[in-house]
């Protein structure tokens, strides 16, 4: 008897942790340190703006989420690390991270092995089309980025003689050979295709090409910063003026600044844009506010992949890894900060981006150009 | 005549850019010649530089997390030169006195290591003072550039190349016609026939390392306006400077600028001709045929060991 009432107290006493409504862990792989560790604090900035919203408001189904950051080093044998870290340490329910086309790819096969959802933010349309069921994107990817520039440029511009500048990582070839296909769906042939590799110092050469091409429109995938900010300067002092539709990176906060008057009139694709909708709006004022910074696409497309999981836990009414999987895929018709979300089979979010104008400095809004298929 | 007009501007720029190699260059090769040691952290006294101008023309944003309030400066340009290069040269002598003096009586194996890790603990504690958003840094003249012929002259490319001139030639003078440039050369020509002879070897050593820590500062303030201030300016750059001292002679003065502008020449002329994503792989092509055919680079002299 005094045995069994033992062993009720102690079964008792297992049980109280989680009655007591243990939290969520959603992990993060984040580029804290290295090359890209600016982008990575703004995503981290998205990231516990919206953690906060939900705790304060109760959590999810209940229950707090518990964040958990693991450094990538801004390099891909970083991110298969964290990634490995994460999914082995047990107990988390999903994992958000990174931007980068290039470390998702390198970490794809640790994702799969993991068996719990990855939401990432990397744009390459290949991504979440390598048979792996548990990576989605909560950004649009680039064959959507592409098609808007296309689109943008021989419709509403009205230009025929395309330039296209990319860097050699694989978000700038994926942009470049996504956006020389759906030039062609438009009879359109570029007339200069010109990569090159992140943080040269020096584009002179490829301004000079651009200028003997002959071109009409220039358009960009350029993933640092930096390189944006010294080749839009250089680009001016050369005195090339043509139109310039660029991949979402010309809009950030500090290419704006870096670049400053270099970039005043060029044409964007953006998925995050202030003046899109009233979630964007309220989300821009809230990060503002908190972090007095301008929120841009590196933290609001991780505060809508928080919130997409709220929404998948919730419905699932589970942190199951299976039944959240089907939950995300499952939503469609919501509305995050960064457009509509509906999930295709592949896992992908969103299915078009905004296109915005630098007038000055200031990101403005045009048009919204979304894609059914 | 366009097509004079483009190579002029591409020889420019790679003149330009190779400057900066060469100055850097320079500061490595001097530490070479005074401690036998190649110091992995000269490229981050280029960011070291480049940081300083930020504090003093602009402030520091001040990190919540680590305690460190923000604040904002913004003393004239000549100034905040002038302020940097004070940083510069206390940074070098704490360089001398916390990572070389040390160990120098070691290996270089170990010296080596020590820079290395100088070099990582100075990239990770101005991420943490400074958050890690690269910055623009103003020209130092108001002018953007000027057009001649068609040729874009960027001022502070112009700023670089006169920049380079004097220092090289300030050096020439220093090292040929002063008591302390000899003093510094025999330094780092035979160390113990020069502690015969009187002269303060360690002194000579931390001027040395002074010396270097300024130069490479200077060579990040007059790139930044043009690379921006980031974290891993300085590491971009050593690179190619570390090449530009093997292919002008490992451990020569002369070499060390002439390699900078060839490696800088270069590679923007193969970009130009041939492929830009591969301009890297020219500036090392041209560094892997002197390892085969002049492996002693350049000017460097054939010594086959060094007693």
């Amino acid at each position: 008897m005094r045995r069994l009432s033992f062993s009720l107290v102690a079964a008792a006493l297992l049980c109280i942790p989680a009655l007591a409504a243990d939290p969520i862990k959603i992990g993060l792989v984040n580029e804290t340190t290295g090359p890209n560790a600016e982008a990575g604090s703004y995503t981290v900035n998205g990231t516990k703006l919206a953690v906060e919203e939900i705790n304060a408001k109760g959590g999810i189904l209940g229950r707090q989420i518990e964040l958990r950051i693991e450094d990538n080093q801004s390099t891909n044998p970083g991110t298969v690390l964290a990634y490995s870290k994460l999914t082995g340490e047990g107990g988390i329910t999903a994992i958000v991270g990174p931007i980068r086309s290039t470390q998702i790819q390198a970490a794809s096969p640790t994702i799969q092995k993991g068996g719990i959802p990855a939401l990432v933010g990397g744009t390459d349309p290949s991504l979440t089309k390598v048979n792996n069921p548990w990576i989605f994107r909560v950004r649009p990817n680039d064959s959507y980025s592409s098609r808007v520039i296309a689109d943008f440029g021989v419709n509403s511009l009205q230009l025929k003689k395309w330039a296209i500048v990319h860097s050699t990582d694989a978000f700038g070839s994926g942009g470049m050979k996504a956006l020389t296909t759906a030039l062609q769906s438009y009879g359109v042939t570029p007339v200069l295709i010109q990569g090159y590799t992140n943080n040269s110092q020096d584009y002179t050469p490829i301004v000079l090409a651009i200028k003997k091409s002959g071109a009409d429109i220039l358009a960009t995938y350029m993933t640092n910063s930096q390189d944006l900010g010294i080749f839009a300067k250089q680009l001016r002092q050369l005195g090339v003026g043509i139109p310039w539709v660029g991949s979402p990176s010309i809009v950030t906060d500090t290419a704006m600044k870096l670049a400053g008057p270099a970039l005043f009139g060029t044409y964007a694709v953006a998925d995050f844009t202030p003046g899109s909708g009233a979630e964007a709006k309220s989300f821009a004022e809230k990060y503002k506010a908190k972090y007095k910074l301008d929120a841009d696409v590196y933290s609001s497309w991780a505060y809508d992949a928080i919130y997409v999981l709220k929404n998948a836990i919730e419905s699932a009414k589970s942190t199951e890894p299976e039944k959240v999987r089907a939950a995300i895929l499952a939503i469609c018709g919501w509305k995050g900060v960064e457009g509509l979300y509906c999930f295709d089979k592949n896992g992908d979010g969103l299915h078009g981006y905004n296109v915005v104008r630098n007038e000055n400095g200031r990101v403005t809004y045009l048009k919204h150009i979304d894609f059914k298929d | 005549m366009e097509a004079l007009a483009n190579n002029l501007q591409v020889l420019f720029q790679g003149l330009a850019l190779g400057s900066i190699y060469a100055l850097v260059a320079l500061g490595f090769v001097l530490i070479i010649r005074a401690t036998n040691v190649v110091n992995f952290a000269q490229g981050d006294f280029a960011m070291l530089g480049a940081y300083a101008m930020v504090l003093f023309l602009v402030g520091l944003p001040g990190n919540a997390d680590l305690g460190i309030p923000g604040f904002e400066t913004g003393v004239p340009y000549w100034l905040a030169i002038i302020l940097s290069v004070v940083v510069m040269t206390l940074i070098g002598l704490a360089f001398n006195y916390g990572v070389y003096y040390p160990l120098r009586n070691r290996s270089f194996l170990p010296v080596l290591i020590s820079t290395l890790g100088a070099s990582i603990f100075l990239q990770n504690t101005i991420l943490a003072i400074f958050n890690p958003q690269p910055r623009p840094l103003e020209k130092l003249l108001s002018s953007d550039g000027v057009t001649i012929g068609g040729v874009f002259l960027d001022s502070q490319y112009l700023v670089i190349l006169v920049f380079t001139v004097c220092a090289v030639a300030f050096q020439y003078f220093f090292f040929e016609h002063t008591l302390l440039g000899k003093k510094l050369q025999a330094t780092s020509q035979d160390k113990d026939m020069a502690r015969l002879l009187g002269i303060p070897v360690a002194l000579m050593i931390a001027i040395t390392f002074i010396y270097s820590s300024v130069l490479g500062g200077m060579a990040g303030i007059l790139i930044a306006p043009i690379l921006f201030v980031s974290i891993g300016m300085g590491s971009i750059i050593a690179l190619k400077a570390f090449a530009a001292t093997i292919i002008g002679g490992f451990g020569d003065v002369a070499g060390a600028i002439v390699g900078g502008i060839i490696i800088g020449v270069i590679e923007s002329f193969a970009a130009y001709y041939i492929s830009v994503p591969y301009k890297d792989a020219y500036a090392f092509l041209a560094l892997f045929l002197v390892l085969l055919f002049r492996p002693q680079g350049i000017f460097g002299e054939k010594v086959s060991e060094k007693a």
